[in-house]
Order: C-alpha cells, then sequence, then structure tokens
C-alpha cells in the first residue's frame, strides 16, 4: 500500500504520539471533570504512575540499543518479598536501598551476559529471569503473601516538596539526569548509532556488545530503584506475579516514540507517555469503564501509537 | 570428531536448530521417571500426560509458524480464552464453531497486516492485540461459567475402540502441521522469508519471487487458528468457558518454540523440535508433581532450562 500524505500531516507523524494523546485526554478530564482539575487531586494520580514512570527509564534505554528488558517484574517482586518479610533479619531500614541496587545490578550482568555475549533473544532472556525470580519468591514465601513494609519508606512516600508529591520529585530529577546522560555522554550517542544501524556502528568502532550489556544492567539497577519506589507505595507486601508493569513500560515507551532502535521521542517522550497512562486510569475510572473496557482501550492506544510510527517509518 | 559431535549437540549449522539436547533431556527425564516412581508409567498417567501436552502442542505449532518468519504471536493466549469464551455462549454449535473460526481469521489477519502493510513490530502488534481480544473475551464472559456444547466433551474426553480419543487427535494435529511446515510450498516458503530476516535481508525472499507479504499474513492467520484449536480442547477439557484459561499460554508456547531449537530470530527449526519442547514442558510438570517438588519451584526450573537451552545455541544476531 502505497500511503500519500500531505507535507502537513507528515510532519505532524513525527511529533511522538504521547503529547496528542495527553492532550486530548487532559482536554477531555477538563471539559467533563473540572473539579479533578486541581494540584492535590492530579498529584495523587500521578504519584501512582511514579514506579512505571522510572521503570520506563530503563525500558527506553534498551529499547534504543533494540532489546527489551521484561525482568523487571522479577527485580520488582524480589524487592517487595525481600522488604516485607522481614526475611534479611533485623537490619537497618536504610540497608534496603543497597541491597535491592545489588540485586538490579546482578540481574542486570546476567540479563546483559546472555543477551549482549550469547546473544539469547532478550524477550527469552528476560522472561525467563522473570519466571526464575517469581519461583524463587513463591518458594521461600510458600504461597503466603508476606508481612508488612517497613513505615519508614512509606512515612517518605507521603511526604510533598513544594507541590509535588516526594515520589514524583525523584521520577523528574531522575528523567532530567537520564536525558542530561543520553545526550551529552558518549555512552548517549553509541546508543543512538547502535539503534540506527548496528552493524554500521561495529565498524565505526562503537563497542556494540559493551554498550548493550551497560544498557541492560543500568535498566536492572533502574528496575531495583523503580522497585523500591513502588515497595514504598503499599503498606503490606505482595507476591502477586505480573507483567503488567514492564509491558506498561514498554506501551508508555512506544507512545512516547521511543520504538526498538530508534529514539525521535528522547527521554521527555516517554515520560508524557507514563502521564498519558495516569489520565487515562483517571478519565476510565471517573466514566466508569468496566476492566474488559480499560484491557481494550490499552490495546488500541499501544497499537495506534504504533502504527503511526510505522507509517512514518515505512515513508522515509 | 569432538568437534562434529559439539557442532550436533549445540545445532550448529543446522537448519532444524538445536533439537537433540532436547531430545536427550526428555528422554533421560522419561526413563528416570518410570524407573524412580512407579505411577509414571501407567497408562492412565500417560494419557493424562498427553492431554495436559496437547493444548499445548496445538499453540505451539501455530507459534512455531510464525516464529519461524522471524515474528512472533503473543495474542494466541488471549485468544484461547476467547475460544472457550465464545464456545460457552447461549447458542447452538452451528453458530458458535463458525464464529470462532471468523473471530481467529480476523485476530490473524488484523495480527499480519499491522506488521506487514503498517509496518509495526510483530511483539508490539501482537501484544496489543492481546489486550484487545482478552477484553473482548471478558466482555462476552466476565468470569468462568457457561456450556460448551456437549459432543466437544465427548470428543475430548471419551474413548473411540477402548483408546482414549487424545491418542488419535494429536498424530492428526501433528500431522497437518508437519504437511503445514515440511511438506507444502508454503513451509519452504516461511524458511525462505525467516531465513532472510534473520540476516537482516528482509526482502531476499521477496527478491525470489516469493509473495512474501501474503505468506506473513496468512502465518498470522494460521497461528491464530491452531490456538482457536487448542482452546476448543481446552473448552471441551473443563467444560465451560474461562477468560483466564489461555493467559499461561502466549510465553509458554513461545517457551515450547525456543526450547525445541526454533530460532526466535527466524528461518531455523523443525516440527519435531517443537513437539520435543511441548512434551518436555508437560513432563516436567508432570515428573515435579509426581516427585512431590514444590509447585513453586517448578517454575524456576522452566525457565532455568529455557535459559540453558537457548543460551547454548549459536545466533548472529542481537537483541530481540
Amino acid at each position: 500500500m502505497k500511503l500519500t500524505l500531505n507535507p502537513m500531516f507528515s510532519s505532524l507523524l513525527r511529533v511522538p504520539p504521547a503529547y496528542f494523546v495527553f492532550a486530548a485526554l487532559f482536554v477531555t478530564l477538563w471539559v467533563t471533570k473540572p473539579q479533578l482539575m486541581n494540584v492535590n487531586v492530579m498529584g495523587v494520580f500521578v504519584r501512582q504512575v511514579a514506579p512505571l514512570g522510572i521503570l520506563v527509564l530503563g525500558q527506553l534505554l534498551v529499547m534504543r540499543v533494540r532489546s527489551i528488558d521484561l525482568s523487571g517484574a522479577g527485580v520488582l517482586l524480589i524487592v517487595n518479598y525481600m522488604m516485607s518479610s522481614g526475611i534479611m533479619g533485623d537490619i537497618h531500614v536504610l540497608f534496603y536501598i543497597p541491597l535491592a541496587l545489588l540485586l538490579g545490578l546482578i540481574v542486570g550482568l546476567v540479563n546483559g551476559y546472555l543477551i549482549g555475549r550469547r546473544r539469547v533473544s532478550a524477550v527469552i532472556a528476560t522472561l525467563a529471569v522473570t519466571t526464575i525470580l517469581a519461583g524463587i519468591v513463591q518458594f521461600f514465601a510458600s504461597g503466603k503473601p508476606p508481612g508488612a513494609m517497613p513505615d519508614f519508606y512509606n512515612d517518605i512516600y507521603n511526604t510533598k516538596i513544594w507541590i509535588f508529591p516526594s515520589p514524583v520529585a525523584f521520577w523528574i530529577v531522575l528523567t532530567v539526569l537520564m536525558s542530561v546522560f543520553l545526550s551529552r555522554f558518549v555512552f548517549g550517542r553509541y546508543v543512538a548509532s547502535i539503534g540506527e544501524n548496528p552493524t554500521a556502528a561495529h565498524f565505526s568502532g562503537v563497542p556494540v556488545e559493551r554498550t548493550v550489556i551497560i544498557a541492560h544492567v543500568m535498566a536492572s539497577v533502574i528496575a531495583s530503584i523503580a522497585a523500591l519506589v513502588q515497595s514504598s507505595s503499599i503498606a503490606v507486601g505482595s507476591i502477586r506475579v505480573g507483567l503488567e508493569m514492564p509491558i506498561d513500560a514498554v506501551a508508555a515507551t512506544i507512545l512516547g516514540g521511543v520504538v526498538f532502535g530508534r529514539g525521535e521521542g528522547g527521554v521527555w517522550g516517554p515520560f508524557f507517555g507514563v502521564l498519558c497512562f495516569a489520565l487515562l486510569f483517571v478519565v476510565m475510572t471517573s466514566f466508569g469503564v468496566p476492566e474488559p473496557g480499560k484491557l481494550i482501550a490499552r490495546g488500541l492506544i499501544i497499537l495506534l501509537a504504533a502504527i503511526l510510527y510505522g507509517m512514518r517509518a515505512a515513508k522515509s | 570428531m569432538t568437534a562434529t559431535l559439539k557442532n550436533i549437540l549445540t545445532g550448529k549449522n543446522s537448519r532444524q536448530g538445536l533439537w537433540i539436547l532436547p531430545l536427550i533431556i526428555v528422554v533421560i527425564g522419561f526413563v528416570s521417571l518410570s524407573v524412580s516412581t512407579e505411577d509414571f508409567a501407567t497408562s492412565q498417567n500417560l494419557s493424562n500426560l498427553l492431554k495436559q501436552a496437547m493444548p499445548l502442542i496445538i499453540v505451539a505449532i501455530g507459534q512455531m509458524i510464525v516464529i519461524l518468519l522471524g515474528g512472533m504471536d503473543l495474542s494466541v493466549g488471549s485468544m484461547i480464552s476467547l475460544t472457550t469464551a465464545l464456545l460457552a455462549i447461549d447458542a447452538p454449535a452451528v453458530v458458535t464453531i463458525p464464529l470462532v473460526v471468523v473471530a481467529a481469521v480476523m485476530v490473524g489477519f488484523i495480527n499480519g497486516f499491522s506488521v506487514v502493510r503498517l509496518n509495526v513490530h510483530p511483539i508490539i502488534a501482537t501484544l496489543s492485540m492481546q489486550f484487545i481480544v482478552l477484553g473482548v473475551a471478558k466482555l462476552i464472559r466476565p468470569v468462568a461459567g457457561g456450556s460448551v456444547p456437549e459432543f466437544l466433551v465427548q470428543w475430548v474426553n471419551g474413548t473411540i475402540f477402548g483408546v482414549s480419543t487424545v491418542f488419535l487427535l494429536t498424530p492428526i494435529v501433528i500431522l497437518i502441521g508437519w504437511k503445514l511446515i515440511h511438506g507444502s510450498r508454503y513451509g519452504l516458503h516461511l524458511f525462505a522469508i525467516g531465513g532472510g530476516a534473520a540476516e537482516g535481508q528482509e526482502d531476499a525472499a521477496h527478491n525470489f519471487g516469493i509473495s512474501d507479504r501474503r505468506n506473513i499474513i496468512v502465518a498470522y492467520i494460521c497461528s491464530a487458528l491452531f490456538a482457536a484449536l487448542a482452546g476448543a480442547f481446552l473448552a471441551g477439557r473443563i467444560a465451560s468457558g474461562d477468560p483466564n484459561v489461555g493467559t499461561i499460554f502466549a510465553l509458554d508456547s513461545v517457551t515450547a518454540v525456543a526450547i525445541g531449537g526454533t530460532q526466535l530470530s527466524g528461518g531455523i527449526g523443525g516440527l519435531h523440535g517443537t513437539l520435543i519442547g511441548a512434551l518436555l514442558m508437560a513432563l516436567l510438570s508432570n515428573g515435579m508433581n509426581l516427585a512431590n517438588l514444590s509447585a513453586f519451584l517448578q517454575g524456576s526450573i522452566k525457565g532455568g532450562i529455557l535459559l540453558l537451552v537457548v543460551a547454548l545455541q549459536s545466533r548472529k544476531k542481537m537483541g530481540l
């Protein structure tokens, strides 16, 4: 099918779909439910997606180098269990942070070794890592939900910095750091060149293997940070295995204009992609859409965003 | 000599991929289980084993067709759920069964069309389709219930001449899969398109005059139809509709195909490998149940075996 688009439309296609979806949802909400449009209410809604937003920062990094990371679900589960079960004994609450980061580092090194060195398909490798971690957690918990989270983290989670809830502020800071890291450091150039063409990057002297491994290690460490934030948002631990978080992260990243290999959306496109998910959640809840409707809407949004991008790629 | 042996064991230079190692694992598992536990080698347990493996075998054949092209179909799990939901609506079988076929063809076509014409990455296209189809299934049947046509239940659970029907149905499905993949021109085209995609030459098959776009769309339709068949089988086994019954199959089918030596970048694989992979998965859960191993660790062990087998394969492409 030959797509003939007029120049106006094709230049609009260059903008990540997240901005349009965000604007549409925002206007819908503004018109229909103006009472929800205040800083406090929106803060609560945006706070819920802060862990997802942090997870997306890692996801966009690996998707830029034509890989994918679904092991975030496993990291989330094991960090959650470690903090709520008391399995570590009587340690200081602050020790959970280095422990979680260490776990993320180990998972990332395993992912990186398998994907970068052994050339295992990233989907398979990271999914298998998730099933292994989930199995270990369920074995330790023998199917029973673990205990309560330490209050310390929950107290931090509920604080506010100016008008932003702390997790949201933390998320914004991390996004700024990632944006600077990708645009100002050599590593960012490596990532971009591998995304464009791995073979060309290899022959231009870019250390492809090392960059992919580092991207995966960073993604898993970021996932463990997301896990810390997510764990502090809940009062009681859970061992429910769900791939929703990493899959939503992939969806938000695509919505934000970062597709496997191509990164026009930068870091802020996916940021708005995550905000879209927050608003979508509010809109559908306030209109009383049942669960099947939410599933269909989520699928349609991902598909339409991907189609918009695919049409653009087909033209160029 | 050792180099040749190593090549055979790791499936290097083989068009069928690494299938000998999984086969050895299956044989070892089979022998050790029949020696160690006396409950294993009974005809009752073996028929159960096949009944457990049957839906996975069917879905995995469909999944393999897509994976051979270098694609992936994550919507098969939801398609299974949708099939059971459609079969359990309050209507006669002459209505529901054509409805299932139409739904499967539509889902497969949308998947294939998005991948081929709209240039969407297969994982993303089928992932979003997974949500949409699951949503539709939950609209039709929010919780498990209803009743499927009576003849389906009898077919799946009954016996013919004293032999469980599973023993007759399985070879038929395998024969269809074999004809499609290894016994037809279409199968050759699959390998050609996938082989090009794996080497980064997506238009290689197209340049040889193979209508790759049409073949890819047909492959996604086949995958959805095989999933619908597995769904019908499952519906017959549980005798009701359940919107959550298929969820695990999306990943289990990919796992079975990957364990069987089919490479996810496309072009390399074989039906026998996929059968071995599906059998290995069924054998694992059956054997671990008999060996009284914690049910929670089974997932970990499956994941570990998958990683081991996949890490041993040689692959050129990095990433997805």
